[in-house]
């Protein structure tokens, strides 16, 4: 299991931080940290080049190391790794230029078995989905962002699983509101809701949503499914056969108090390009954490 | 679908939603190409107007890497017609693209030398610890040094001294914090102001040089230029001043820990070492062959020369020039002064210029202040979108072609195109301070534009009481 986390500043990342590696933690997950710093002007690239190897003499780190070094701090405070073993702290003299705008940070010994911290520069979406392609991630872990289309990028283009940390409060005790339908991403979802559900040791709300009252044999037997799974994992789980528009009611039931999983849209790429998909406006809509399966 | 995996669909839609004004630019430059040329345009200006165009929206729209505009503006030079392959390989380069590339290469070598802290060490010393003094240095030092040493060289070598004294103050985490603001900015805009006094501040006072001798109207000398344009630079140097410290007032009035400890920093380092003794040696050497021997062997070479002086004398390794200088840059650079002198030859620029100057005299009704409108507001805001020299290279030719005194004319688009103060594309030194983090995005706009303004009066002051004199 692969994890990538992605963090953008000092303000707002905490909560992404905390339950990405809270997951990463307990799944024992690979986890790369990273910063997608702002897209420099190809006139300028040289020039501050230049200037970031002049700071390196002067003793000061190049803009965007300073969001590693706190993301560190955040976890060595929060005891999601043991510095012990690295002795001296952030060790950001060990920032590994590939030159092609991705730079690493090597951390040795950590809790967990494998941490990466790295910087990129450029477009959020274009970067994620390389660094994704080329390491091949198994979920992203992103906070929720005003910027328009910002879900809708995601969706589409991410190719892992995704985990929008939408207004996440790590003091709050969550529940897990899994939706499942007689679609083929249902079975995945399912999976990982147990998981998630055996890692923290929460509850789950399995949900399933007709227009009408009438419940198709599919749908019926993808809810029979989930819960024959998730009662041999032994979670606890109530089941709910609901009414009404997909999105709105899971968006409802979920509250606040939800983490959502379900899976992504096998629609054609194209059919979501011009149309949009159900997880796409369950993210757009809801006030809650969501992680879409792929 | 088609016979397309799902995959390979959703690449292909990644990549059209990524390069949609590629494709724009495409379907444009054909639309383009079949409709009839306009009265008075001959079909190779016709088609020249096509480059240009999609050449413009690329470049804005940062859809493709620079130096594939570059490539693709020479290609559709052939393709189209407008030259022959050699022609268009002898327009591309040109003592123009020589003293880019030279100035480029001299700033690696420039920065490689470790001057920074001596530099840090001698504003320093100069302005004490009042904020007021240090921002007012910074700004001095900054303007006077990218006048002739160019702005992106002076960015990057005033940036850590500037941080440093972020960091020990302790706003360094703070993000736009007035202190760290305003001693960011007192550098990108000294050296915004300070590009303008000589031919060598930046490329782009070179390109407009290289086409003044290129279409025979004139040759002006690098003490010539800085007669037209240092008391602007000079004047400009408190105007900047006092519009940031206006803008961003900060608390602290004096920075007392932080120059101390910016000085035990900096005092580490001893004495100057015959090596950079050297480097500024031949740094002046080339300053004094800009000015006794370029109208004879042109500024470009007298750059290179410089160039070869730090490699023979193993002052920087070609390895560090090779991986800090901006070959794009350099090729784009080229392409586009090849596309310019197009622009003359084919008349496009002749025929733009007229339609541009007929349009707006309807709206202004004199056709001085149209000529001074598109020279000196248009080239300004064009500025602010494209980059300051890709806004030259293409626009000089047209302003060149307006009438009234053609140097006149040149000099003004030149000092217009420094007027780079609103965008973080618009000059490398905005983006050098940009990539620290520490400015917000709206804190350009808050100062910039009351300095454009600012910068557009003074330039038409200037320009009428003081310019006639020389001429």
């Amino acid at each position: 299991m692969k994890i990538l986390i992605a963090i953008s500043s000092k303000e707002y990342s905490a909560p992404t931080l905390d339950v990405g590696m809270k997951i990463a933690r307990l799944l024992n997950a690979s986890t790369t940290i990273v910063d997608v710093g702002e897209k420099i002007n190809e006139f300028s690239i040289k020039d501050i080049n230049l200037a970031n190897e002049l700071m390196e003499t002067w003793d000061m780190d190049r803009p965007g190391v300073d969001v590693l070094e706190w993301a560190y701090k955040y976890l060595e405070k929060n005891n999601f790794i043991n510095t012990k073993h690295i002795g001296e702290g952030f060790p950001k003299h060990s920032l590994i230029d590939s030159g092609t705008g991705r730079a690493e940070i090597l951390l040795k010994g950590s809790t967990i078995s494998n941490l990466n911290l790295i910087l990129r520069n450029g477009d959020i979406i274009e970067e994620l989905r390389n660094e994704i392609q080329v390491h091949d991630y198994d979920l992203t872990i992103i906070g929720g962002s005003g910027r328009r289309n910002m879900a809708h990028d995601l969706v589409q283009y991410i190719d892992s699983s995704i985990f929008i940390v939408n207004s996440f409060d790590s003091n709050k005790k969550y529940k897990i509101l899994l939706a499942v339908d007689d679609s083929p991403g249902t079975g995945k979802a399912v999976k990982y809701a147990v998981r998630v559900a055996q890692a923290f040791d929460i509850n789950v709300d399995l949900i399933t949503v007709s227009k009408d009252n009438h419940f198709g044999e599919g749908c019926k037997r993808a809810s029979e499914k989930s819960q024959k799974m998730l009662r041999r994992s032994g979670i606890d789980y109530i089941v709910h056969f609901k009414k009404g528009n997909p999105v709105d009611t899971i968006v409802k039931t979920a509250g606040s108090n939800h983490i959502i999983i379900m899976g992504a849209s096998t629609q054609s790429p194209l059919t979501k390009f011009f149309m949009g998909s159900k997880p796409l406006n369950v993210i757009k809509a809801s006030d809650c954490p969501v992680i879409i399966v792929k | 679908m088609f016979g397309f995996s799902e995959r390979s669909v959703l690449n292909i839609l990644f990549w059209v939603t990524r390069k949609k004004w590629l494709i724009l630019s495409f379907l444009l430059s054909i639309s383009f190409f079949y409709i009839p040329s306009p009265d008075g345009l001959s079909p190779e200006g016709h088609r020249t107007l096509i480059i240009v165009s999609v050449a413009l929206i690329l470049i804005i729209s940062e859809s493709i890497p620079l130096p594939a505009v570059a490539i693709l503006i020479l290609i559709m030079e052939v393709i189209l017609g407008v030259d022959t392959a050699d022609g268009v390989a002898s327009s591309f380069m040109s003592d123009a693209v020589f003293f880019i590339m030279g100035s480029l290469m001299l700033a690696v070598s420039i920065v490689n030398q470790g001057l920074d802290k001596r530099l840090a060490l001698g504003v320093i010393n100069i302005t004490g610890n009042k904020t007021w003094r240090i921002v007012l240095g910074f700004i001095t030092i900054s303007a006077i040094l990218s006048s002739f040493i160019g702005e992106h060289t002076v960015g990057a070598m005033m940036l850590p001294v500037a941080l440093a004294l972020i960091r020990n103050s302790g706003t360094e985490t703070i993000k736009s914090d007035n202190l760290s603001t305003i001693l960011l900015f007192s550098i990108a805009y000294g050296c915004a102001i300070g590009s303008i006094g000589t031919p060598s501040g930046g490329g782009r006072n070179v390109i407009m040089i290289g086409y003044l001798s290129e279409f025979g109207i004139g040759n002006v000398s690098y003490v010539d230029w800085m007669k037209f344009t240092y008391p602007m630079l000079l004047i400009q140097i408190p105007v900047v001043f006092l519009i940031l410290w206006h803008t961003f007032t900060p608390s602290q009035r004096k920075m007392d820990s932080a120059v101390r400890k910016l000085k035990i920093k900096v005092a580490k380092n001893g004495k100057m070492t015959p090596h950079q003794i050297l480097a500024i040696a031949i740094f002046l050497s080339v300053f004094f062959g800009w000015i006794f021997l370029s109208p004879r062997i042109g500024l470009g070479i007298v750059a290179l020369s410089g160039v070869f002086l730090y490699l023979s004398f193993r002052l920087v390794d070609w390895q560090d020039i090779s991986k800090n200088t901006n070959w794009g840059v350099i090729l784009l650079f080229g392409s586009a002064i090849s596309l310019g002198i197009q622009m003359k030859e084919t008349g496009a620029a002749l025929w733009t210029a007229e339609h541009i100057l007929n349009f707006l005299e309807i709206i202004f009704g004199d056709m001085a202040i149209v000529r001074w409108f598109v020279a000196v507001v248009v080239t300004g805001v064009l500025t602010n979108l494209l980059s300051s020299a890709a806004t030259v290279a293409v626009l000089g030719p047209i302003i060149l072609d307006m009438g009234g005194n053609e140097i006149v004319m040149g000099i003004m688009t030149s000092i217009a195109s420094a007027f780079a103060y609103l965008t973080v594309v618009a000059s490398p030194t905005i983006m050098i301070i940009h990539s620290t983090g520490l400015i917000s995005s709206s804190d350009y706009f808050k100062a910039g534009w009351k300095l454009f303004l600012l910068s557009i009066i003074l330039l038409f002051i200037i320009s009428r009481i003081y310019w006639p004199s020389l001429l």
